[in-house]
């Protein structure tokens, strides 16, 4: 029985895939918990499995092995509609590679998941998050004419437009210079701590390890800490 | 080893859409060229050869033997009216006596009896032998004397192939050996005869022997060759013959669209390649020789494909055809056509994928870094657009040798190419426009299409490309046919009764009406020849058509009308003075543009003995196919009332009436009855078979159709995962993602189903008014088609190939 401030427990997690070499584990034995409202900052190297473990926690694939639940529910079992459903409305995310789309206004494309999950005024919320990252003047021009940072900040207001519970940010500032990545990080855990929103970051920057309120490290497959 | 296994994966649809243009070329090179000739051999049946000349004397020897050294084959025939006996009185016939060799086109048709199964025959009459006129069917089984010879009269001549030939002019026929007449004794110094000699042959031997003939023509000999012989066979022939140069450049166009298409998508894969090769320091210029080989190899595999792909499929057409025919098509000798299709290919091939390959090239390095580095410049685009022109221009001026439809097809093809994607490109945005409160699901869809990154824009207009051209031949196709179907309602005429005597008419008229038997209104001929234009003898000018010398030496059959007849319409001037005070008369358009008549030319025309002065005061258009009495001049009543003349009239005589005839040829013996259905369904069978040959071409058409649609479903398809992966990872169930992929192809298949029935639409009247000179009406099942065969077909092929997208992982897009 999950306990109910947990907002993600995975237990005894495994994950193996298929190869022409025969089977390989790309995660194994992975226990963790992420309890409401915490910042948790996920860091290894490339090839560690720590998108393999965003993946699974979010709900996008399913474990080889052990439990994985989310929001109180065992995702064991579920199909990719019934975890689809279960994120709608939920969580949010951010992409290394901002996946905007194309030919959309930045407003646009704040509003698709809110009216994806059947939220009324898409419109005035994507127009209110767009302004908490200072995208307001930008609002009607086409993501694809937007720098890689301001794209990043569509991205951002996107994923915090449906006041998700869940926020997973996957390599946030890494398609992005330095500083630019600083003002993205700092804008990322500005609103989740004016939202209260759980975020689960993985990061390989060890920039970006302090920030978080714990901090796990990935190796091979396996948590260091 | 990996990387060329790539490479020929990722070059496939180019191939095959190479094939198909190098197939088509072949194809169409050998069975239109065939068929073609077999269409003018059929024309060519109803004068019984390619050309004959007529004369009141005897030809020169010259003339055979320079046919033989021509290569030609010569018939020879004389024809006469001389009178026999049938129930004790007198009756007219007209005598022809006919050579071996005779008919060179066409077969001759006999029966036994009246009610016998008539047989083709190569035969002629034997010595001694006559075959009678159906008209003269109770002398078969008996004898005939003719002159001072009897002969025996054995068969019924059901069909003679140039029997239409004169058409005013027909007594009931008398077929007989040529050896015969010398023995009859009716061919005698001063004996009103007409001498035929008949050529046939390869079209270039027979066109060769006719520049020698007109210049050694000798006075009072005539040259009847298609051109001049039949007008209503020549229109129906030329039509056909740009029709199926309509269909070959529009099929043309589609198979080029779809190399166009499928070359974008393949440099576009390449893209990416180029970048990381161009990174690691490969120079421009290796890459650009590295992509020319596998070009040429590209073209060498098409080619050999592409020719045995056209070989072969001529087989299926050829016994379809052969069949509709009944007779086997003309061969094609040489490599011509095999040569032709490869040059095709290779302009083709180059014009359409070479710019792209070079733009692949010049791809920056710096995109193995950022992707967004790939943005085509302006110059780049007008390269890819000029060379695309230039190739267009080279294949159509090849195939068509410069026709105005061919280089009126290219202009339609440019405008189409470089307006469609600006029109499209504007119609997403302005439907983005007019809602902004909502981006699901409409809006979303839009922005797909507008994306440049998906090239969906280009696609839809090469997809509209190849819809309109398709829409196009089936628009002109039934505009051709509906247009033949008006001119050969049901109640057309099957026979002219010509030859009447003006005291007759009325109570002909009667007898028809008292009968129900549907008659045309009477016209009067005028038999006149033409002697001067403004004052200048016609043998002293030098007229620019060469037909004309041989228009002006014909015997004219002029009529008088009040009103303009049925299917004339006046084109300058203004129809005759209904005062009826001036001498006028109004000119055939084609005679008129042959003669380089104007308004206002006096005509001096000799009427027997009489001299006739005449004023140009219109020029008309006539429906020649029509079958209802034409006539190259109409005159004023009060002019020609006085002259000595006959009349006829057209008529609708169905079978129960066919008794009725007997009747009314008992009592006006001296009228003549010429049975034209025969002529009239030769004449149509052009355009059916026409229109069956071109069903073929519609495979190719559709063949590359589906090479477009499998190149604008690969495009883009990529970034359609990616999406689909993203809307899943933002909480998109299945059904979303259904409704966003059916959605998005019925969207598109509807804007190009709508702008390619405008576009055909446009087009089709273009082409129907200005080069087919017929008349055209807006088809709302050309919209119908277009939108939903666009519609369907997109929707059904989109999904069913994107169907792995509905399932697609949402980890894809934290892996992309």
């Amino acid at each position: 029985m999950a306990e109910d401030n947990l907002c993600i427990e995975l237990k005894q997690v495994g994950k193996t895939v298929d190869t022409p070499d025969g089977k390989l584990d790309i995660l194994a034995n992975i226990s963790l918990d992420v309890k409401y409202q915490e910042a948790v900052v996920i860091k290894g190297a490339s090839g560690s499995g720590k998108t393999t473990l965003l993946g699974l926690m979010a709900g996008l694939d399913q474990a080889s092995s052990g439990d994985v639940t989310l929001f109180g529910q065992n995702l064991f079992g579920k199909n990719e509609e019934q975890r689809s459903a279960m994120r709608a409305g939920k969580v949010g995310f951010v992409f290394q590679s901002f996946h905007l789309v194309q030919g959309a206004s930045a407003v646009q494309n704040v509003m698709l998941p809110l009216e994806l999950s059947g939220v009324g005024d898409a419109l005035q919320l994507a127009q209110t998050s767009l302004q908490q990252v200072g995208l307001e003047h930008k609002s009607d021009t086409l993501v694809e004419h937007l720098s890689g940072g301001e794209q990043q900040r569509v991205a951002i207001a996107r994923a915090y437009a449906i006041r998700p519970k869940l926020l997973f940010a996957d390599e946030p500032t890494g398609n992005l210079d330095a500083t630019t990545g600083r003002q993205i990080a700092d804008l990322l855990f500005h609103l989740r701590d004016q939202s209260g929103t759980t975020l689960v970051l993985v990061t390989h920057e060890a920039e970006l390890l302090e920030r978080g309120d714990r901090q796990i490290l990935i190796e091979s497959g396996g948590l260091l800490s | 080893m990996q990387v060329k296994r790539a490479t020929i994966h990722s070059y496939w649809l180019m191939l095959i859409a190479t094939v198909i243009t190098v197939g088509i070329v072949t194809s169409s090179q050998l069975i239109t060229h065939r068929i073609e000739l077999l269409l003018e051999r059929q024309a060519s049946e109803l004068l019984a050869a390619d050309m004959v000349i007529l004369s009141s004397s005897e030809f020169s020897a010259e003339y055979r033997e320079q046919a033989r050294l021509h290569g030609l084959q010569i018939s020879e025939s004389v024809s006469l009216r001389s009178a026999i006996f049938l129930d004790g009185s007198p009756r007219l016939v007209e005598l022809k006596a006919v050579d071996k060799a005779y008919p060179l086109r066409g077969k001759l048709e006999r029966a036994g009896e009246m009610t016998g199964t008539r047989t083709v025959t190569n035969e002629i009459p034997l010595p001694g032998e006559v075959w009678v006129d159906t008209k003269l069917a109770q002398l078969v089984g008996g004898n005939l004397s003719l002159g001072e010879k009897d002969f025996d009269t054995r068969w019924l001549l059901t069909y003679e192939p140039d029997r239409g030939g004169a058409i005013f002019n027909l007594a009931p026929r008398v077929l007989m050996n040529l050896d015969d007449l010398p023995a009859t004794g009716l061919v005698i110094p001063g004996s009103r005869v007409r001498h035929s000699m008949m050529f046939a042959g390869e079209a270039a031997d027979v066109t060769r022997f006719k520049i020698w003939l007109t210049i050694n023509l000798k006075p009072g000999e005539e040259i009847q060759d298609l051109e001049n012989a039949r007008p209503e066979m020549r229109q129906a022939l030329e039509r056909t013959r740009k029709f199926f140069a309509l269909a070959i450049v529009l099929t043309l166009v589609i198979a080029m669209a779809a190399i166009a298409i499928t070359a974008r998508y393949t440099a576009s894969r390449e893209a990416s390649k180029v970048a990381m090769l161009r990174a690691f320091g490969i120079s421009q210029s290796s890459l650009f020789k590295y992509y020319l080989r596998q070009l040429g190899m590209l073209w060498l595999a098409a080619t050999i494909i592409g020719v045995l792909l056209g070989w072969v499929t001529q087989f299926p057409l050829q016994w379809a055809l052969d069949g509709w025919f009944g007779k086997t098509l003309p061969q094609v000798d040489g490599l011509g056509p095999y040569l032709t299709a490869a040059l095709v290919g290779l302009l083709a091939l180059a014009g359409f994928s070479l710019p792209y390959l070079l733009n692949a090239t010049t791809t920056p390095p710096m995109q193995v870094l950022r992707a967004a580095m790939n943005r085509r410049s302006w110059r780049r685009g007008l390269l890819i657009s000029g060379s695309a022109i230039v190739a267009i221009f080279l294949v159509l001026v090849m195939l068509m040798q410069s026709s105005v439809l061919a280089v009126a097809t290219l202009a339609l093809v440019l405008v189409c190419a470089l307006i469609l994607p600006l029109i499209l490109g504007w119609m997403v945005k302005l439907l983005l426009l007019s809602s902004r409160r909502r981006f699901w699901l409409r809006q979303y869809l839009l922005s797909r299409l507008q994306a440049t990154s998906r090239g969906a824009i280009y696609v839809m207009s090469g997809f509209s490309l190849v819809l309109i051209a398709i829409l196009l031949i089936a628009v002109v196709k039934d505009e051709l046919i509906g247009e033949w179907e008006i001119q050969l309602p049901q109640n057309i005429p099957n026979y002219f009764l010509i030859n009447i005597r003006g005291e007759d008419i009325r109570e002909i008229e009667k007898f028809l009406r008292q009968r129900q038997i549907e008659a045309s209104t009477p016209y009067a001929l005028v038999r006149a020849r033409m002697s001067q234009i403004n004052s200048v003898d016609v043998d002293k000018i030098g007229f620019s058509d060469p037909r004309a010398s041989h228009s002006v030496t014909h015997t004219f059959n002029i009529t008088y009308a009040d009103e303009l007849p049925d299917q004339n319409q006046i084109v300058d001037g203004k129809w005759l003075n209904e005062a009826g005070s001036g001498a006028e008369v109004s000119v055939e358009q084609g005679l008129a543009q042959q003669l380089d008549l104007k308004l206002g030319d006096e005509l001096t025309m000799t009427v027997g003995s009489q001299i006739l002065q005449v004023e140009v005061s219109s020029i008309r258009s006539v429906v020649w196919e029509n079958f209802k009495p034409n006539f190259y001049l109409i005159a004023n009543a009060d002019l020609l009332e006085s002259y000595p003349q006959t009349w006829l009239l057209s008529a609708r005589i169905r079978e129960q009436h066919k008794a009725d005839l007997k009747q009314l040829m008992k009592r006006y013996p001296a009228v003549t009855l010429l049975d034209i259905s025969e002529l009239m369904a030769r004449v149509r069978s052009i355009v059916d078979r026409a229109s069956v040959a071109l069903q073929f071409f519609f495979l190719f058409a559709l063949a590359s159709a589906v090479i477009v649609l499998l190149a604008a479903i690969q495009t883009g398809k990529q970034e359609r995962e990616i999406e689909s992966s993203l809307l899943r990872a933002l909480g998109a169930g299945t059904r979303q993602l259904y409704r966003v992929h059916v959605l998005e192809y019925t969207l598109m298949g509807a804007l190009i189903g709508f702008f390619s029935a405008c576009f055909a639409s446009l087009a089709g009247w273009v082409i129907s008014v200005y080069f087919f000179n017929i008349e055209f009406h807006l088809s709302p099942t050309v919209w119908i088609y277009s939108l939903i065969s666009a519609s369907l077909v997109l929707t059904l092929a989109g999904t069913f190939v994107s169907r792995r997208v509905y399932n697609i992982s949402p980890m894809k897009i934290l892996r992309s």
